[in-house]
């Protein structure tokens, strides 16, 4: 009982950080709103709303109390969930945000999975072949997608896989006819519940490309981290040990080296997972799918401010929620870094 | 506590017993960085341990010790071994990695200097102890009493409760138990030891060899072990193989070696043990230090450090042969006529 004790201390700890990094963020996205040029209460109608009913939102909004009670109710409203709205789709914009990010978060999820599965598998060759053709051909691979601009190797590929060679779809998520019916909101996953198997490799065959190119550029990263981590702990001592009992390679490379490699990974592949949003309204926009990125992309377009404030606060509560996860995963990994947050001896 | 063998005849230093493992002209290359080159670090050593025997390796930091040792488990995935080591009637420089892999820890297992860089710090004691067995296929209950057996049998209190443990929880003198406990338990026939109390304090070096000295004893254990400390050698080995630059230079019966050193470099290291009646200021060194691999002299490696040098040493490299009950490789006891005029023999 004593380690339950010690873990929701642990979690209440970080969820507690957590929450005060989101009240960071919404302080910073409230002072934006107010640095903004222009006239708010105009902003929020929209360019086209008549006198009246900019001062119908200015009152709604509560635009004409002092500052600091306008913050208090925006934080009040964020806590009841609501973002604002929408003056382009003129709904608010958490139903906007609950529409479109399942398709993002599907896409991200995927691209996270493609880029964990290439670029761990390829560390651990490279870096145990040091040297070794493998090794070099992948380094030299990993410089070249490292060095490229993400847009370019989105529109090479779309061109070289979809168009001339025609084995994926140049763009969309599904085909006509294919659609299923909405639960979720992310297409594969909707398929896959409606048992709509036609349907679920048809969503696949359009994701696949899109989550390459958001999983290339950053599965680079994730191989050179772990390169490095692995070579540093193939030297160390305990793998001479394990070896010497007799350990075959990969024993000694899946149960004792990856595990003792795994810290930087699990930062980085966490630090990724926000940054791969960031670069989802690259990818959508190239591909032409819904998402988080399009709908980012109109609202800027279109001088939507809540609606790409309220993206921004939503994809700030998911890398908060992502690096609360690997701070417990790293916790799972190693006992010394359990000993030292638990405070007890990590039993 | 142990006994001089009487010797039958003069014609090998131990084949008293049965040799368990016969190292023949061995040598260690190393790579020199990405150049392709590579420096030989041990060069030509021959030597036999019997079956149930103690053989101590000792000299100077950087001769080669540890390189020698973890040839014969062939450990070091970067060296280039040649030569013959023969186990059992088999040279394990022939055989395949997975062949090899499973002799490691059976046949030979390695305890190692520092018991806290030698565990992972991830895994627990009892996996740890218990990964020789589990690789071999023993189930994970068994592999586990099995583990529990040996730690407790090395006095590892409450050893029990303390298989989900992690290496931090553990003090170092525990650790080196366990460490001991990981080789012990494939139930080994030979134990290569690499400094298994350098790293530890006094009171706590002195029980791990009497922990040592007492399951290899138990066991029927041959160990092999390295040390710079002579004390441990004159209390826990048979028989000592003085090792320089690469080479070694001396071998034989421990009583013998101490009472009587033939090799010039084994008297100095013998003069240079401290003894607690001794006078700090007259504490003796041997001048200089021992040859970089790369830029060994020529003739007899140890001829810039020697005090009995003569004419033949910087020219001639001496071979390791028989003398009286020992081997030695020095000009000085090769049995040939020489016109002697060491240069200065003040340690005579
Ligand atoms: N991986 C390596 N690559 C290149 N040279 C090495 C390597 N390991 C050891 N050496 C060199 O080999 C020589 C002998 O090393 P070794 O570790 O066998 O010495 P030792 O006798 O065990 O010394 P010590 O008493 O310090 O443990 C040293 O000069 C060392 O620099
Ligand atoms: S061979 Fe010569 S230099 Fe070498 S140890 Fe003997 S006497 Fe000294
Ligand atoms: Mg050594």
């Amino acid at each position: 009982m004593l380690a339950f004790r010690a873990y929701s201390w642990f979690l209440g700890r970080r969820l507690g950080l957590t929450l005060l990094t989101l009240w960071g963020l919404a302080s910073l996205v409230f002072l934006m709103i107010k640095l903004m040029p222009g006239d708010e209460a105009q902003m929020a109608a929209g360019a086209d709303a008549s006198a009246a009913q900019i001062e119908a939102v200015r009152e709604r909004l509560g635009l004409d109390a002092p500052v600091i009670m306008q913050y208090l109710s925006f934080l009040g409203r964020l806590l009841r969930g609501d973002l604002g709205t929408s003056i382009v789709t003129l709904q608010p914009v958490l139903a906007d945000l609950e529409k479109v990010l399942p398709s993002t978060l599907e896409l991200v999820f995927i691209a996270m999975l493609l880029n964990l599965a290439v670029a761990i598998p390829a560390g651990i060759v490279a870096a145990y072949r040091q040297g070794g053709v493998f090794d070099t051909t992948s380094r030299i691979t990993a410089v070249m997608l490292g060095g490229m601009p993400a847009f370019w190797l989105a529109l090479v590929l779309q061109y070289v896989l979809g168009s001339v060679w025609r084995v994926v779809p140049i763009s969309g998520q599904q085909g006509y006819g294919m659609n299923s019916p909405v639960v979720t909101g992310a297409p594969t996953l909707d398929a896959l519940i409606a048992g709509n198997f036609a349907g679920f490799f048809d969503t696949l065959h359009h994701i696949i490309l899109p989550a390459a190119v958001l999983a290339a550029l950053f599965a680079t990263q994730i191989f050179r981290t772990l390169r490095a981590a692995l070579l540093g702990v193939l030297r160390s001592d305990f793998i001479m040990a394990v070896r010497a009992k007799g350990a075959t390679a990969r024993h000694m490379l899946v149960r004792h080296a990856l595990p003792n490699s795994l810290n930087p990974v699990l930062t980085l592949s966490g630090a990724q997972a926000g940054a791969m949003i960031g670069s989802a309204v690259l990818v959508e926009t190239v591909f032409a799918r819904q998402g988080i990125g399009a709908y980012m992309f109109n609202a800027v377009a279109q001088k939507d401010a809540f609606a790409v404030l309220g993206s921004v606060m939503f994809i700030g509560t998911v890398v908060c929620l992502v690096n609360l996860i690997v701070d417990i995963l790293q916790l799972l990994v190693d006992p010394r870094i359990r000993a030292a947050q638990l405070g007890s001896q990590g039993q | 506590m142990r006994t001089v063998h009487p010797m039958p005849d003069q014609s090998a230093v131990t084949p008293l017993r049965q040799p368990l493992v016969t190292v023949d002209k061995l040598t260690v290359d190393m790579p020199l960085g990405r150049s392709g080159s590579s420096v030989r670090i041990v060069d030509g050593v021959d030597f036999s341990i019997g079956v149930g025997e103690r053989v101590a390796l000792v000299g100077e930091s950087g001769s080669g010790k540890s390189l020698t040792a973890r040839a014969l488990m062939r450990l070091d995935r970067l060296a280039r071994l040649s030569g013959r080591v023969d186990f059992d009637g088999t040279d394990l420089l022939k055989l395949s990695d997975r062949d090899m892999g499973r002799l490691r820890g059976s046949s030979i297992a390695m305890v190692f200097q520092d018991p806290m860089s030698f565990l992972d710090p991830l895994m627990t004691i009892g996996d740890q102890v218990a990964e020789t067995l589990r690789i071999r296929g023993v189930g994970k209950a068994e592999a586990r009493k099995r583990a529990l057996a040996v730690l407790d049998e090395l006095g590892v209190d409450r050893a029990a409760e303390r298989l989900d443990a992690y290496p931090h929880e553990f003090s170092g003198g525990m650790r080196q138990r366990v460490v001991l406990a990981m080789a012990l338990v494939g139930e080994p026939r030979l134990l290569i030891a690499d400094e298994p109390t350098t790293a530890l304090d006094v009171r706590v070096q002195d029980q791990v060899l009497d922990l040592l000295d007492d399951v290899s004893a138990r066991r029927g254990l041959a160990v092999l072990f390295i040390t710079h400390d002579l004390g441990v050698v004159a209390g826990f080995a048979e028989r000592v193989m003085v090792m320089y630059s690469g080479r070694i230079v001396e071998d034989g019966e421990v009583a013998s070696v101490f009472a009587k050193p033939s090799h010039p470099y084994t008297q100095g290291l013998i003069k240079a043990v401290p003894r607690i009646d001794q006078d700090l200021n007259t504490l003796y060194a041997i001048p200089g230090a021992p040859p970089p691999p790369l830029a060994r002299p020529n003739g007899c490696p140890f001829h810039p450090r020697c005090d009995q040098r003569f004419e033949r040493c910087d020219k001639d490299l001496p071979a390791l042969l028989q003398v009286g009950l020992s081997r030695v490789a020095c000009h000085l006891h090769d049995g040939q006529q020489h016109d002697r005029h060491p240069h200065d023999r003040k340690g005579a």
